[in-house]
């Protein structure tokens, strides 16, 4: 009943979006009204008919209806009851659903927003976005339909992968998927623009909020991944620079080099060609991370399943990318800028030079990430390329973008006078250099370090003498310090949300930073008992005990972690069997601390519990990337409030 | 001033990297063959779900289709199904056998599975799980190609194809006896 | 020099720059992948290497006291002695597949630094885990009888 139900919502769905994209662009071009009002209609039946298949999908879950193919291979009886419903989208076809149940809801926010107030853009709009849809509703008809049925009906079904049944991964995709999704909406509206010539800097106007979002949850979705990475893989890391993770952090890099050359076209109506090939750029990388996941043309831990969608994948792009490109080169001769670079040592020029260092860091891991198959293809030698690649490219632009992120904000648009350079750089410079001395008195010897730590002040430099002096000026209006800090946040959130962004980002450059250079481990085998030690640390094994729970054994390990200092604590790092798993998969325990983190993994032990081996963790600094999320968040808040605070 | 055909040179310029990612579906990724290949078979001898008996040393002369599947392997061993009894319906006078071999499951849910996917051919289970443990099987489904003179030839890991069967099954019959 | 040939100036020093860093982070961090049989043909110490292979029946020894673990990876028709500080990941055994990432040593085997055990996604595992069942194993744990 349900597979049959579900199926036919889908194929309804699809139908109705096909329709909606011919009948919004008909409506453009005719200039009939009709059309669009059932392009209109067509984007809200698809929407009520998607939320019905999430509630009908729902509904299998809960009543264990193992004649739901999906529903029989990512659950059991045994499964709790919230990962029941998460394990939507714990697999491939299911996360295809939520990403067009997305998508549907952007479009319909966007028929309510927009159908009064922008009507020449508007129905173009509405046609891109839902023939992005009808992509992805195409997808769920054929190469991958969550709906299948399973015959005959199994007693029980498989389960969810455990490594999925983590809080962790309830969240990342959902974050990461409201970003992928989110930069449709300026890429839509980018198109319509170069489609009725409507090139100027309305479009980004317009915008602006959906790319402010759509980033923060990138980043958002970037930093959870990493988060699950951390204490659920057992290796203590955070990023792998894995081609899944890659291909997510490629739209991150041409989003941020986007939500700054934009400001450059506001100010200065220049890079128009530039900004439109960025956005384009973003939304064929959501697609390209998409396809990548999921064709199997380059192996990942994270890869989801082969078949033929990489195929449908693949044509999409190409459409995307050919389409939006060929549409761009049609209209070059709109595109010319109205400024010119005065100086090299402007803010158009420091943004400029923003950009150029993010695109080359995309390209850097697009190459990494491929490079593999161009080996294959051309020399037919089969490569990996490590971490070791991606770092030794890519630390020394991180560290170049984060020196631009003092200058950028404060640099005066067009020529910075020698004496406005002053006047803006001189502490903040001799502050960085103050701390990169300090840092080496105190010890601290690795040179990237000490590098990454002076900028990261130089930068905080920068942003605490931009406030003190604003909020100086206010306070002449007669305000106190925290009436005059709080208004001149409001009003001018926009500059002053970038600010804590980038101090959430200083924040993360800190305990990439501390993290890389200071975490140590060891590895060792302790008899019940005995002790082993790292950095002031001991840890005491004191037994091995089992436990059945609802969908896994447990054999869990009782660890005493002492440090000299008061109080010790107890850790439990398991291994838990799962009746659907060949082997163990290991549970990690950990204590988090604002320096450091110890963190604990359970490795092979005797089977009378006599003896066990076990990796000790110190993690130093890893806590600020989650705090650094935490300040972005705040920022992207700020930044994104309503323009109709205008206090007085 | 640009020259006009210039600016195509953008969307070209997307063209050499689409090619490039179409070029990485034909790339294979590397298997690593069984250790079990070219050894002989270890032999067994069961009692189908029928009571008769069951023996692999019986079987030698004809090309054997050996297939571990258990009812609770979803959503593999339900995909295959149809395409082992397909198999065994066209190759049985050809002579091949096919044999499948139920790994850790309960009898009743195992008679069910055959009966609902009707198949013909014999299906054992292995209660001490010693079959399993010869053939290195570690999950279901899986399906070894075994050649006339008893050794193993080729191991299909996960659900089989009605095409990966008959390429097997044809190569190893026009081996001479 | 031009304003606009300046930049294009600067642009392409940076542009260069980054050219030779992706250079030289491919040359140093190319892992080439290889069977035992590949491996053995032309082994180069120098080289990183992803050797994959199925981890020979009887060859595998763990040491828990010295963290030592050793084994062999053959593809059928070659064998290559490695050896590894650590214990093992969870899905790696005798007769099974496994790809471990390293370099060849002078003295004849192979250093791994990282064990990746293949696992498909294609099937499942019988509900009594492995031998040995994971069921014993909880209670040989919990001192009941395995009998």
């Amino acid at each position: 009943m349900i597979p049959e139900l579900g199926y036919g919502a889908t194929v309804a769905a699809l139908l109705l979006t096909l329709w909606g994209t011919v009948a919004a662009a008909a409506s453009a071009r005719t200039g009939r009204a009709a059309l669009l009002r059932s392009g209109e209609r067509a984007a809200v039946g698809a929407f009520a008919l998607i939320t019905a298949c999430i509630a009908l999908m729902i509904y299998a879950f809960l009543a264990f209806d193992f004649s739901v193919r999906y529903v029989a291979i990512n659950t059991n009886l045994g499964t709790p009851f919230y990962y029941r419903v998460t394990a939507l989208w714990g697999a491939l076809e299911g996360s295809i659903v939520l990403w067009a149940w997305m998508l549907a809801i952007y479009t319909l926010i966007v028929v309510i927003r927009y159908r009064r107030s922008q009507p020449e853009l508007y129905p173009w709009v509405l046609s891109v976005m839902l023939g992005v849809l009808a992509f992805f509703l195409l997808i769920m008809t054929i190469p991958a339909p969550p709906f299948e049925r399973l015959t005959p009906i199994p007693a029980d079904g498989r389960g969810l992968n455990p490594l999925l049944q983590d809080a962790g991964m309830i969240t990342h995709p959902v974050a990461l998927y409201l970003g992928f999704t989110g930069f449709t909406v300026p890429f839509a509206f980018a198109m319509a623009a170069l489609i009725v010539r409507r090139t100027g800097e309305e479009w980004i106007t317009i915008t602006r909020r959906w790319t402010i979002i759509a980033w923060y949850f990138l980043a958002l979705g970037l930093l959870i991944g990493g988060w699950w990475s951390y204490h659920v893989l057992g290796w203590g890391g955070y990023w792998a620079w894995d081609p899944v993770e890659n291909a997510a952090f490629m739209p991150f890099l041409t989003a941020t080099a986007f939500l700054h050359s934009v400001m450059v076209q506001e100010r200065r109506r220049m890079l128009k060609l530039w900004n439109l090939s960025l956005i384009i750029l973003t939304f064929g990388l959501t697609i390209f991370g998409t396809f990548l996941t999921r064709s199997g043309i380059i192996g990942s831990v994270h890869s989801f399943t082969q078949g033929t969608i990489g195929y449908f994948f693949l044509g999409f792009l190409a459409l995307v990318l050919l389409g939006s490109f060929s549409l761009l080169a049609s209209r070059m001769e709109r595109l010319r800028a109205e400024g010119v670079l005065d100086s090299v040592v402007s803010r158009e020029s420091t943004f400029l030079l923003n950009n150029l260092f993010l695109v080359a860091a995309t390209f850097t891991v697009f190459f990494g990430t491929v490079f593999p198959l161009i080996s294959e293809a051309v020399r037919g030698v089969k490569i990996s390329v490590g971490a070791p690649f991606f770092n030794l490219v890519n630390i020394p632009v991180f560290l170049a973008l984060l020196f631009l992120m003092g200058v950028g904000p404060l640099i005066a648009w067009r020529r910075a006078s020698a004496e406005n350079l002053k006047r803006n750089f001189l502490k903040p410079v001799v502050a960085g250099l103050v701390a990169a001395a300090a840092l080496r008195a105190l010890g601290v010897a690795n040179g990237l370090v000490l590098t990454a730590m002076a900028l990261v002040v130089f930068v905080a430099g920068t942003i605490a003498l931009d406030l003190f002096r604003a909020v100086r000026a206010r306070r002449r209006s007669g305000d106190d310090w925290g009436a005059a800090t709080w208004g001149l946040l409001l009003r001018q959130n926009r500059r002053y949300g970038g600010f804590i962004v980038h101090l959430g980002i200083l924040v993360i450059a800190l305990g990439v930073a501390g993290s890389q250079a200071w975490s140590v481990q060891k590895e060792v085998t302790l008899d019940k008992g005995q002790s082993m030690e790292l950095a002031g640390y001991q840890v005491r094994f004191d037994g091995l005990s089992a436990s059945e729970e609802s969908n896994h054994a447990k054999v869990t390990g009782t660890f005493t972690v002492t440090n000299g200092r008061a109080g010790g604590y107890m850790l439990y790092p398991a291994k838990k069997f799962y009746a659907q798993e060949q082997n163990p998969i290991a549970y990690v325990d950990y204590r988090l601390g604002w320096i450091e983190d110890v963190y604990l993994v359970l490795g092979d032990f005797a089977r009378d519990g006599s003896h066990a081996t076990v990796k000790l963790q110190v993690n130093r600094m890893v806590s600020w990337l989650w705090l650094g999320g935490l300040v972005l968040t705040f920022g992207a808040a700020l930044a994104i409030l309503p323009d109709a605070r205008r206090a007085a | 001033m640009k020259a006009p055909a210039l600016k195509w040179a953008i969307p070209a310029a997307v063209v050499p990297v689409l090619v490039l990612l179409a070029y990485g579906f034909r790339t294979d990724p590397r298997e690593i063959p069984s250790p079990l290949l070219g050894r002989p078979a270890a032999a067994f001898s069961l009692t189908t779900f029928a009571g008769t008996p069951l023996s692999l040393e019986d079987l030698r002369g004809k090309v054997v289709m050996l297939n571990f599947w258990a009812s609770w392997c979803i959503p593999a061993c339900y995909d295959e199904a149809p395409a082992l009894e397909r198999t065994w319906r066209a190759y049985k006078d050809k002579g091949v056998m096919v044999v499948g071999i139920n790994v850790q499951d309960k009898e009743a849910a195992a008679l069910e599975f055959l009966r609902r996917f009707e198949h013909s051919f014999p299906n054992a289970p292995d209660p001490r799980g010693r079959v399993s443990v010869d053939y290195g099987v570690y999950g279901v489904p899986e399906t070894f190609f075994i050649d006339r003179k008893g050794r193993v030839r080729f191991k299909h890991v996960g659900a089989l194809t009605d095409e990966i069967a008959r390429r097997q099954l044809d190569a190893l019959l026009e081996e001479p006896s | 020099m031009s304003r606009r040939g300046k930049f294009a100036a600067g642009g392409l020093v940076i542009a260069a720059a980054i050219a030779y860093l992706i250079w030289a982070g491919v040359s140093q961090s190319v892992v080439y992948f290889v069977t035992p049989s590949e491996l053995l043909a032309a082994p180069t110490p120098s080289k990183t290497y992803r050797l994959g292979g199925f981890v020979q029946a009887g060859s595998l020894k763990w040491e828990p006291k010295s963290l030592d673990l050793s084994f062999t990876l053959s593809d059928g028709k070659a064998s290559v002695p490695v050896r590894h500080k650590g214990t093992p990941p969870d899905l790696f055994a005798e007769e099974r597949g496994a790809v471990v990432e390293g370099s060849w040593t002078t003295e004849g085997y192979f250093k791994a630094s990282l064990i990746m055990a293949k696992h498909s996604e294609e099937y499942k595992a019988p509900p009594d885990g492995a031998e040995p069942g994971y069921k014993e194993l909880i209670k040989s744990l919990r001192g009941e009888s395995t009998q």
